[in-house]
């Protein structure tokens, strides 16, 4: 069989390269997704605080917040089409000591800088009165109003899904180790299998400085940067109104509470400077110091149960802003460094590097004619939505904690464009086993469901399998 | 003409839903559905297989669901919805319900909640490590082995030694799973000692004063790695590990309801007759006190639902008004929460806790400066402890409280 060729490749499936993805399909051009993890979303991509992000506090001027607002508008236009969630929360950042009271002036002034226009210091008495939950030692906060909370999954999943029907490829376990440019072609490799492409996107987050050395001698590092976080019972997501995000001073980096697209309330992160670039633990020492914080400016989250802990890793680099560029003559596009707000960004960036890529390869940039956009429907996760159990799909509720019909997972099953084919893909999509009880009630039902689709399996281990 | 579409909404059919409803059977009510969310009904007892019931109610141990089976042979005519998931509570006897149809709302005269318990998993008990597959409770060890009839692993390791640990042994028995070893965090078993002969007659080590410190693998679960007395680590190999006991109350519909709450626990206030704050509302069985024992639930909601009937007939006439029972350190919940009074029943009533740590000593209840109830007692944390004949006082609140060592070993 002739070896496939494609007009773009990108490595790595975090929410950056979906979103590349997409805009390169819809521009035209034959695109290619390969993703290591048996699912998109591997790295960080699968555990952030799902905040979609003004900007008001990035650097004014930088790449990272002309990304952020770009991205954070195309959301906005294409969210309903897609029928992805949003949740208009606005967020406070919260003074809770004199020092960080001094700040918030500047805070408002960053936040006017970046055309965050909205954004205002409140009192005391006002940031009481929206927020009656917090603990009384708040002493003044900074209200964004246009700070909101989106699902992280169903959003880069949506990308690729539109990708995919404007003609992309993606492959899943499959991870690029080597590749050798022609002069006018990629071929990258795992080892087993070959791909061919006149244009490469690394998007492979934390493992992006690697990646980068396939093409050339990367200008940054990749320093991973570890966020635990606490996700607490749906009871607790009424105790706040809005996101509450920290003051940033040099002796404390705080943690946000906001509640979660799917009706919960989360807690993080932290930021732990860390070597390895794949594995992301939580300790108990840092969840237990998370709780008391969170304790301390919410009182009520005392007798609220956890129903999940999680870590992500922020691809960061010794740099503040993204590490985006193409390399003149080699067809190669680095996006790297994309540390804390990529999923907002996601969106601007693709928007981004399909400019840089038709100014430095105008021959490659001349794609076919680009398809109608065909606008995949997502379904309806978000806990204020009309969920499947609610319209009543013919089917039974499998998962209790979070109300997961069989329909909804077969569904995520059988799809055609994505489907899922591995638990993390298939929880991702449905919600299944995300609950309280961490499948306590539904685990054994959902391996029924799911033998011989997904892998590893949830059970069935043959006895001469160790 | 009622604008009720039902006398008793019962939610669960665990032993303690299928009780309230025997008793309102058989005190004549006919109108009566227990909602279930499963396609089965029975509960916990559903799917475990081994004979830990039916010594109190049957006089003679049996499986799970033979227990069941013998409990609805006592109700013939009692109608069980299944698949039928409760998914609100609102006031004035309301529920709403999902189907497969969608939802819908029902009215009842009273509705009693019998939502049963669960183990608290991994990450509720904020575990470190990796989020492999693999890890799971005894409850779905459960489901795997008996109802879905797949093996999770083949090398676990159990945590905790409560009651429930070896029922987790004695599944993976059935299943010719071995388990690699059990873990306890304290110096003793939490069940009784005896337990531990299932685990010797099966070659399982028990490690204690052992906590978990790592759970490593990216998909599938790898090794645990283990921490003794706070100075010895070890690696155990593993492919599955089983979060045993810890239980907590199921009461998702019920602390979002208008129910008043212990706000320590969110566990809904029950009085001693297992009404709520709300009159018209009822919560019976191990969500109240997770967990005892399913023939202890049954019996418990026979009396439930025998007050319930008496309550429907007119024949109670009860306090709006109610007094809490308030506890000292040392103590985790109490059965019932709150006190009320009416023109019926017992003017004495039983009190049933748990304790945080095990402890040695007396146990008294005061009410203000008068002790009206003292008892030497030892106590063991997974062990309900029930206090009888408690003399009641309407209106005022009393005082549980421990006098003594608390963390000996009893
Ligand atoms: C704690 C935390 C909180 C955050 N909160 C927010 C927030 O609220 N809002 C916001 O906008 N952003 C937030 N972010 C940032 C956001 O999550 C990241 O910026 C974003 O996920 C980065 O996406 P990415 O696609 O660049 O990287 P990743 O998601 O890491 O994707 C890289 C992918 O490449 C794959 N890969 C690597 N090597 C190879 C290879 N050789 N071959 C094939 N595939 C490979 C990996 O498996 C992975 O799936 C947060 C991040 C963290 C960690
Ligand atoms: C893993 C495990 C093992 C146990 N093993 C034993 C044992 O060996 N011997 C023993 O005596 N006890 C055992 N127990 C204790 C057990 O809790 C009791 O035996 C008994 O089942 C409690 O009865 P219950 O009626 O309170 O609740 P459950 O038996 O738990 O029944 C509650 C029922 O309510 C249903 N329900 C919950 N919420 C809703 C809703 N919103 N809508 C509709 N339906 C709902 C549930 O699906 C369930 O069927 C065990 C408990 C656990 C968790």
């Amino acid at each position: 069989m002739p070896e496939a060729r494609w007009d773009v490749i990108v490595i790595g499936g975090g929410v950056v390269g979906c979103a590349v993805t997409r805009r390169f399909a819809l521009a035209g051009a034959k695109t290619l997704l390969l993703e290591r993890g048996r699912d998109i979303l591997s790295g960080a991509s699968k555990a952030n605080s799902a905040i979609l992000h003004t900007g008001f506090d990035a650097p004014p001027g930088s790449l990272e917040v002309a990304c952020m607002q770009a991205g954070y508008k195309e959301y906005l236009d294409i969210h309903a089409r897609l029928n992805l969630p949003m949740l208009k929360t606005a967020a406070l950042v919260v003074a809770w000591t004199e020092e960080q009271l001094a700040q918030l002036d500047g805070i408002v002034s960053k936040a006017h800088e970046n055309g965050v226009d909205d954004a205002r210091q409140i009192s005391r008495k006002d940031l009481l009165s929206r927020e009656d939950g917090l603990s009384k030692t708040a002493l003044g906060a900074v209200e964004v109003p246009r700070e909101y909370v989106i699902d992280p999954w169903s959003a880069p999943l949506a990308y690729l899904k539109q990708a995919v029907r404007a003609g992309a490829g993606y492959q899943f376990d499959t991870e690029i180790k080597s590749g050798a440019f022609d002069g006018e072609y990629w071929h990258l490799d795992t080892g087993q299998q070959r791909f061919s492409g006149r244009l490469v996107i690394n998007c492979t987050g934390t493992n992006g400085d690697n990646i980068e050395h396939i093409c050339r001698k990367p200008g940054f590092e990749i320093r991973p940067r570890k966020g635990q976080f606490l996700v607490y019972d749906k009871s607790a997501s009424a105790l706040i109104n809005s996101i509450i995000l920290p003051v940033p001073t040099a002796t404390t980096k705080g943690v946000v509470l906001t509640k979660t697209i799917f009706g919960n309330l989360l807690l993080g992160p932290t930021a732990e400077e860390q070597q390895d670039r794949n594995v992301a633990t939580v300790e108990r020492e840092m969840l237990e110091g998370l709780i008391a914080t969170g304790t301390e400016m919410l009182p009520g989250l005392a007798g609220h149960s956890v129903t999940a802990t999680y870590a992500g890793l922020r691809p960061a680099t010794q740099f503040k802003d993204y590490q985006i560029s193409a390399e003149p003559g080699k067809n190669w596009i680095g996006v790297n460094g994309i540390r804390s707000t990529g999923l907002t960004a996601a969106l601007g960036i693709a928007a981004f590097v399909e400019k840089l890529c038709s100014e430095t390869y105008s021959d490659i940039a001349d794609f076919r004619p680009a398809p109608i956009p065909d606008w995949p429907v997502m379904p309806v996760l978000a806990e204020h939505g009309k969920r499947a159990y609610q319209q009543g799909d013919g089917t039974e509720i499998v998962c209790h904690c979070e109300r997961v019909t069989r329909g909804e997972i077969e569904a995520a099953l059988d799809e055609s464009d994505v489907p899922a084919r591995s638990l993390g893909g298939l929880r991702r999509r449905t919600r299944v086993m995300m609950g309280r009880c961490n499948g306590f009630y539904c685990s054994a039902r959902v391996a029924e469901l799911t033998q011989g689709r997904i892998s590893p399996p949830l059970a069935g281990h043959k006895k001469d399998q160790t | 003409m009622s604008s009720f579409d039902i006398d008793v909404a019962i939610v669960g059919s665990g032993p303690s839903g299928i009780a309230a409803a025997t008793a309102l059977s058989q005190a004549g009510f006919k109108d009566i559905v227990v909602y279930e969310r499963e396609a089965d009904i029975g509960g916990i007892p559903r799917h475990t297989h081994h004979p830990s019931f039916g010594l109190r109610v049957f006089k003679r141990p049996m499986s799970g669901p033979k227990f069941i089976a013998a409990l609805v042979r006592r109700c013939p005519d009692v109608r069980f919805e299944t698949s039928t998931t409760i998914t609100a509570l609102r006031p004035g006897g309301v529920l709403e319900l999902a189907n497969a149809t969608g939802l819908q709302t029902i009215r009842a005269r009273h509705i009693i909640l019998a939502t049963g318990a669960r183990e608290t998993p991994r990450h509720g008990r904020l575990v470190p490590g990796l989020r492999p597959q693999g890890v799971i409770t005894t409850g779905a060890l459960q489901q795997f082995i008996y109802s879905a009839k797949l093996r999770p692993f083949e090398r676990p390791v159990i945590v905790g030694t409560e009651l429930v640990s070896f029922s987790a042994l004695w599944t993976l028995r059935h299943a010719g799973i071995k388990p690699v070893a059990m873990i306890e965090t304290g110096p003793r078993i939490s069940a009784y000692r005896p337990a531990t002969l299932l685990a010797k007659a099966m070659g399982v080590p028990i490690h204690y004063n052992t906590e978990i410190t790592d759970i490593s693998g990216i998909e599938t679960l790898t090794q645990i790695t283990t921490l003794t007395r706070g100075n010895k680590t070890a690696a155990i190999p593993c492919d599955g590990l089983i979060f045993s006991g810890c239980f907590t109350g199921e009461n998702t519909i019920a602390a979002a309801s208008h129910l008043c709450l212990n706000p320590s626990n969110r566990i809904p206030l029950v009085d001693q007759n297992w009404i709520t704050s709300d009159s018209a509302v009822s919560v019976i069985g191990n969500a109240t006190h997770p967990a005892d024992m399913g023939d202890q639930c049954y019996l418990e909601g026979i009396k439930a639902g025998a007050y319930v009937a008496q309550l429907l007939a007119g024949n109670i006439a009860m306090d709006k008004a109610f007094a809490e029972i308030r506890h000292g350190d040392g103590i985790k919940m109490t059965t019932p929460s709150i006190l009320r009074s009416d023109n019926f029943g017992d003017p004495l009533f039983d009190l049933s806790f748990h304790v945080t740590a095990p402890f040695k000593g007396t146990v008294c209840i005061s009410h203000g400066e008068q002790v009206i109830y003292e008892e030497p007692r030892n106590c063991l944390p997974t062990r309900r402890i029930t206090l009888r004949n408690i003399p009641f006082q309407a209106g005022h609140p009393i005082d549980l409280s421990l006098i003594g060592k608390s963390d000996v070993i009893a």
